[in-house]
């Protein structure tokens, strides 16, 4: 039985991706001791890279989707479940620091599949979780997932490609206007219609996605590259005034929204 | 610019709340364990519901709402030796914050 990480990374105009999942991959495989794949274009791809990775994979990725920053590639993500080359894999965001072992957890107890679908952030707390719209389905989280290669998985999967080809239709049907294509909104639908429209906690990862959130920065504690303790700072409004706080966190995993403070990570790891 | 600069120069300050709210966090997660076909919570209801029994089998309700089968007392040893150690260093860790109090 493999186990193993695959990361999805295509550079834009303004970030390189490819630099987020090499730092990504060197924290999967001190923290996890597991192999790492990565899918990616050959545009993206350096040359001259050191980081051995367990397996490349080049594509040409679809390039239709826009954010304000620029270009946003992250369609294809349904094709994880034909690309990995393990039998169990761990689907990563490049944006998600393993800083723990915490995800090899997983394996013990999942059947197929599991994602997360509850968050907090740090130094926010009572942070709501997100919904679809108004009155829809909570969201769920792509940024970690677990899955086996069986028939159920392959079925999300190819659900998740589904959704993302009738993106439009379905925006309408669950009234969400993002305006970009988002995988986390394409794996919520897509487990509800696997599901039968009910929910089954088995999918779902027992403790809370943990993101860092607006008005909120990390920064290394020390110059190690694979150290895992942070310092979080976070401007805290009040009358119309900042007042800074921080705390210092380790052995604990995160997801950095901002890619601005992930770049920042990264070049203060060295 | 190295941390602690950065903390000085911005004059932060330390936020016990969510260093608490930080810690509570990472345990928490510490504390489950999958274990004989079930995914548990090694926590004090747990194990004071395995230890209030005294048969050799029993019936729990797992975190995913499955009734599991399990041997009492070897789910009732797994979990305290998860709940202390877990505890053990999430006392250490919230000692070393309260000290900068």
């Amino acid at each position: 039985m493999t186990r193993g990480v695959i990361l999805f990374a295509f550079n834009t105009e303004k970030f390189n991706y490819y630099k987020m999942a090499e730092y990504a991959a060197k924290r999967i495989n001190h923290f996890l001791n597991l192999p790492v794949t990565i899918v990616t274009d050959k545009d993206s791809y350096p040359a001259d890279t050191e980081y051995v990775w367990d397996k490349v994979i080049k594509i040409t990725p679809d390039k239709n989707n826009t954010r304000v920053w620029g270009t946003w590639i992250n369609k294809g993500r349904w094709q994880a479940y034909e690309f990995t080359p393990y039998d169990e894999t761990l689907l990563l965001d490049v944006d998600y620091i393993v800083n723990s072992s915490n995800l090899l957890k997983i394996f013990d107890f999942y059947d197929d599949f599991c994602c997360h679908n509850t968050i907090d952030f740090l130094m926010q707390p009572n942070a709501e979780q997100e919904k679809l719209s108004h009155y829809g389905y909570n969201s769920l989280w792509a940024t970690v997932v677990a899955f086996k290669k069986t028939n159920k998985v392959k079925n999300i999967f190819n659900c998740m490609k589904m959704v993302q080809n009738n993106y439009e239709f379905y925006m309408n049907l669950h009234s969400f206007n993002t305006g970009i294509y988002r995988n986390d909104y394409a794996l919520t639908i897509a487990l509800s219609i696997i599901n039968g429209h009910l929910t089954d906690n088995r999918d779902f990862i027992p403790w809370n996605l943990l993101h860092i959130g607006s008005n909120t920065q990390i920064y290394k504690s020390n110059e190690n590259e694979l150290d895992s303790e942070f310092t979080v700072t976070f401007d805290n409004w009040q009358r119309g005034k900042i007042r800074k706080e921080y705390i210092t966190i380790n052995d604990l995993d995160f997801h950095v929204m901002d890619k601005e403070l992930y770049v920042g990570i990264i070049e203060n790891g060295k | 610019m190295d941390i602690k600069n950065l903390l000085a120069e911005s004059k932060a300050r330390f936020n016990h709340n969510s260093a608490k709210a930080y810690l509570a966090e990472k345990y928490q997660s510490k504390l489950i364990v999958a274990e004989q076909g079930g995914l548990w919570k090694a926590n004090a209801e747990t194990i004071l519901l395995l230890n209030s029994f005294t048969s050799a089998n029993l019936v729990l309700v797992d975190t995913f709402n499955s009734p599991v089968k399990v041997d009492r007392q070897q789910l009732l040893e797994k979990l305290q030796q998860i709940y202390e150690t877990t505890m053990e260093q999430w006392y250490t860790e919230w000692q070393l914050l309260e000290s900068k109090r």
